[in-house]
């Protein structure tokens, strides 16, 4: 073939291109192109995204022959490795503790790696040296299955900006010294902490991603809060702190971010939010809101809706509304309080921009059904309401769609979809 | 009004045709549109749309510095820019830049953009490269990763003409992946194995320039021992010789010099000839005694190389032994050298013993003389038969 006589076709590429290449194979692929050619020996070891996961190990039956392939082929690595690193990622369920990760860690931590992520097996969880608080030029640190524990004089990572932190064993006091001390940090998710009383105290905090068992939760200075997804799960213990508990939680946890454009509650944050809630007013306006999505609120229950109506009324710009009803209907509550919706509220309560509204898991409860007639009475520019009916509701779904069709809609343009099969 | 006209054109030209809005443009480009002119590495210029244009970074700076906004102004692309490559960054840069698109679409729309052939891919990476155009250059490499990932050595070096240039020995460093394959173990064994062999020739080959070297030491050694540098370990044997040699002198100054000129001559051909006489006993003795004489008399002419050294002139087979005793602490080996070398050099001396011996009687007594006349003729065939022999 005439190609025979071609030059080289890659490797004249720009060094940056080669990395960018050889930095989207996985590692051990990476490394073996250093047999192509002399060019091509050690065009691999000058990386500086190392991403080592389970793609580069080779699997054997014998968990401990597959992991000390693995230690083994990471150590060689780093040694022949010439030039910085900026990323450490490393991410494999074959891999436990180790003494040879704190030394990996370590070695680490002299060449000012920026980027730190760490995802080990499920088996003993791995304890974090004190090298990692070391690490000066940290921008983000992702850890899972890990137990921290600051030093000391840990003065807290000047540089961070992205922390998550999941299935992480680190005492109280110090997760929320190590927020506050983070001083440019932008992204926090902290996920399967338990019984945690979180404050959060991050001047440049946008992405909040919470998930657990959260026995409190407060925003105390987040003013630059972007989006907010929280899950909240629930155990007796903290089900009874939430009877005892006096303070209001929605202004607690939503009364100080203005700036806010996404907010995303799962399971028991609604709930959350109801506890000591008492006006209808909530604080702020939230100008900038323009997605909510809601699971799992029960339209048993009249102070969880009036959460949801607060939100929605407090926020003019919203564009897109996802609510999911809680399948977990009580026994009866007793008849609910119908009047409050007819009672007007005080404010203008039309939703001028609201454009798309999806429903899901409706049970047709009374509360609910009044729910969507006052969205579609006041939505003007509403195109799209999707309802798909719960799973449990087999009888009343005629009734539901009588109940529907005779609502009045403030918007001609709106249509109603009913999904008869779950999405 | 703008927006009128647009509708207007769209209804002349075919209201019931498919056509999307981008392409009834194109067909009837008026000043709706914006154009740019570009200029591609083989000095082609083309018009494009300035709004496909300037999805390019590299374009969008040329534009605003003023440049391509005629045919005689248009913006020179790099070089990495041929024609054909333009032609399919101008195609994804169109797709991309309308904004109404789903993230299904443009993923779907890029999978089948990347389906060509490696050597294109390469050089439309390069291309985007050179247009700062990030997202196609992360699509391009992710694409030549996908090529890359999973090959074996061989067939990447096909795909991409790669030159197969690494040493033996280089490819013979154990595999840095190894995972514990105990197939991968076997042939990193093998490979150990081969580069050990490889070492032991090269050890070898240093060794026999080591050993080279060490022979020259000795012979250089042997060499500075004849030339009588080697003041050290002869000098002594020398001194000790000649101590002995001295109370032989002693000894046999009394006796009667019934030895002939010629023994004495023979055997301090090498030697100073001042004391002739009194050598003469001895060296007859010397050559009458026994066959060790010879190695004796080689020994002794050995010593009598210092031609100054007047004082070592006795010979005996007293002498002869302690000379033998002296001479125990040489290596027999390096005797046999040294033994070889007095020899030649012997001979050599011997050649022209009888112009040196008038010259050295000429400076001594008249007797000596006479004595080495009359015996001369029987020393002289005595050397001429030894001369005869050795030649």
């Amino acid at each position: 073939m005439e190609d025979d006589s071609e030059l080289d076709l890659i490797s004249e590429l720009p060094q940056s291109i080669i990395e960018a290449i050889l930095a989207k194979l996985p590692l051990r692929d990476a490394v073996r192109t250093s047999i192509l050619s002399t060019r091509w020996r050690y065009k691999w070891a000058s990386l500086t995204h190392i991403m080592f996961d389970d793609r580069s190990a080779s699997h054997f039956n014998d968990r401990i022959v597959v992991q000390d392939g693995i230690v083994n082929f990471i150590t060689r690595f780093l040694f022949l490795h010439d030039g910085p690193i900026h990323k450490f990622s490393l991410s494999s369920s074959f891999l436990q503790s180790s003494p040879d990760i704190d030394q990996w860690l370590l070695f680490l931590s002299r060449k000012d790696v920026k980027e730190l992520i760490l995802e080990l097996g499920e088996g003993e969880w791995f304890r974090a040296p004190s090298c990692v608080f070391s690490c000066k030029k940290l921008t983000r640190l992702e850890l899972v299955r890990c137990e921290l524990d600051p030093p000391p004089n840990f003065k807290g990572f000047l540089c961070l900006k992205h922390l998550s932190l999941q299935q992480v064993l680190i005492p109280p006091d110090d997760i929320e010294y190590l927020i506050s001390n983070c001083p440019l940090l932008e992204s926090l998710t902290l996920s399967y902490f338990d019984s945690l009383e979180l404050t959060v105290c991050a001047p440049n905090l946008k992405y909040l991603i919470l998930e657990g068992e959260f026995k409190d939760l407060c925003l105390e200075n987040t003013p630059l809060l972007v989006a907010i997804s929280v899950a909240m799960y629930m155990t007796d213990d903290i089900a009874e702190h939430f009877e005892h508990s006096s303070s209001c939680n929605f202004d607690k946890f939503l009364g100080g971010v203005p700036k806010l454009e996404r907010l995303i509650g799962h399971i028991y944050f609604t709930k959350y939010l109801s506890i000591g809630n008492n006006q209808k007013r909530s604080p702020i306006t939230y100008h900038h809101l323009r997605f909510i999505e809601l699971y799992q609120v029960s339209f048993d229950d009249m102070k969880e809706v009036l959460v949801v109506l607060q939100l929605i009324v407090n926020s003019p710009n919203l564009q897109e509304l996802q609510i999911s009803g809680s399948s977990n209907t009580s026994a009866t509550v007793g008849a609910p309080d119908l009047e409050f919706w007819d009672e007007n509220f005080s404010i203008d309560c039309t939703l001028h921009r609201l454009k798309k509204v999806k429903l899901t898991d409706v049970s047709g409860v009374e509360h609910e059904m009044k729910f969507i007639q006052f969205l579609l009475e006041n939505s003007p520019v509403l195109e799209v309401m999707s309802i798909t009916p719960s799973l449990y509701l087999t009888d009343g779904r005629l009734n539901m769609l009588i109940d529907l069709a005779s609502f009045r809609r403030a918007s001609s343009r709106a249509k109603i979809i009913f999904i008869q099969e779950p999405v | 009004m703008a927006l009128k006209g647009k509708v207007r054109t769209k209804a002349l030209v075919a209201p019931s045709s498919t056509m999307t809005e981008a392409d009834s443009e194109i067909i009837k480009p008026e000043m709706l549109k914006a154009y740019v002119w570009l200029q591609t590495s083989d000095d082609s210029i083309q018009q494009v749309e300035q709004e496909v244009a300037m999805f390019c970074p590299f374009i969008c700076h040329e534009i605003h510095s003023g440049m391509g906004s005629s045919k005689n102004y248009p913006i020179s692309l790099p070089s990495r820019v041929n024609p054909p490559m333009l032609s399919l960054i101008l195609d994804y840069c169109r797709f991309h830049q309308v904004q109404g698109r789903s993230n299904k679409e443009r993923k779907s729309f890029d999978e089948k953009f990347v389906r060509i052939d490696t050597k294109r891919l390469c050089e439309l990476t390069s291309a985007a490269d050179s247009l700062q155009l990030k997202p196609l250059v992360d699509l391009t490499s992710r694409a030549l990763a996908r090529v890359i990932e999973g090959k074996s050595p061989e067939e990447i070096r096909e795909i991409f003409h790669l030159p197969d240039d690494l040493t033996e020995e280089e490819k013979l460093e154990p595999i840095k992946n190894t995972m514990d394959d105990p197939r991968i173990r076997l042939l990193n064994r093998l490979y150990a194995r081969k580069r050990k062999e490889l070492k032991e020739r090269e050890k070898l080959k240093i060794v026999d320039v080591e050993e080279e070297h060490a022979d020259e030491r000795s012979v250089d050694d042997l060499l500075s021992y004849i030339n009588g540098g080697n003041e050290d370990s002869k000098g002594t044997r020398g001194s000790k010789s000649k101590k002995k040699n001295r109370k032989r002198k002693d000894h046999h100054r009394t006796a009667p010099s019934n030895c002939t000129s010629t023994s004495n001559s023979t055997s301090s051909s090498s030697r100073n000839a001042v004391d002739i006489d009194k050598k003469e006993s001895n060296d007859r003795e010397s050559l009458y005694s026994s066959p060790r004489h010879h190695g004796n008399l080689i020994r002794d002419l050995c010593n009598g190389t210092k031609l100054l050294d007047i004082e070592d002139d006795r010979f005996g087979p007293e002498d002869d032994f302690d000379d033998c005793d002296l001479d125990d602490d040489i290596d027999p080996a390096l005797k046999e050298e040294i033994d070889r070398e007095v020899e030649d050099f012997a001979r050599r001396l011997n050649s022209d013993w009888p112009e040196r011996m008038q010259e050295i009687l000429s400076l001594g007594q008249e007797r000596r003389p006479l004595q080495l006349t009359t015996n001369g003729n029987g020393s002289l065939r005595r050397f001429t038969s030894l001369d005869q022999r050795q030649k």
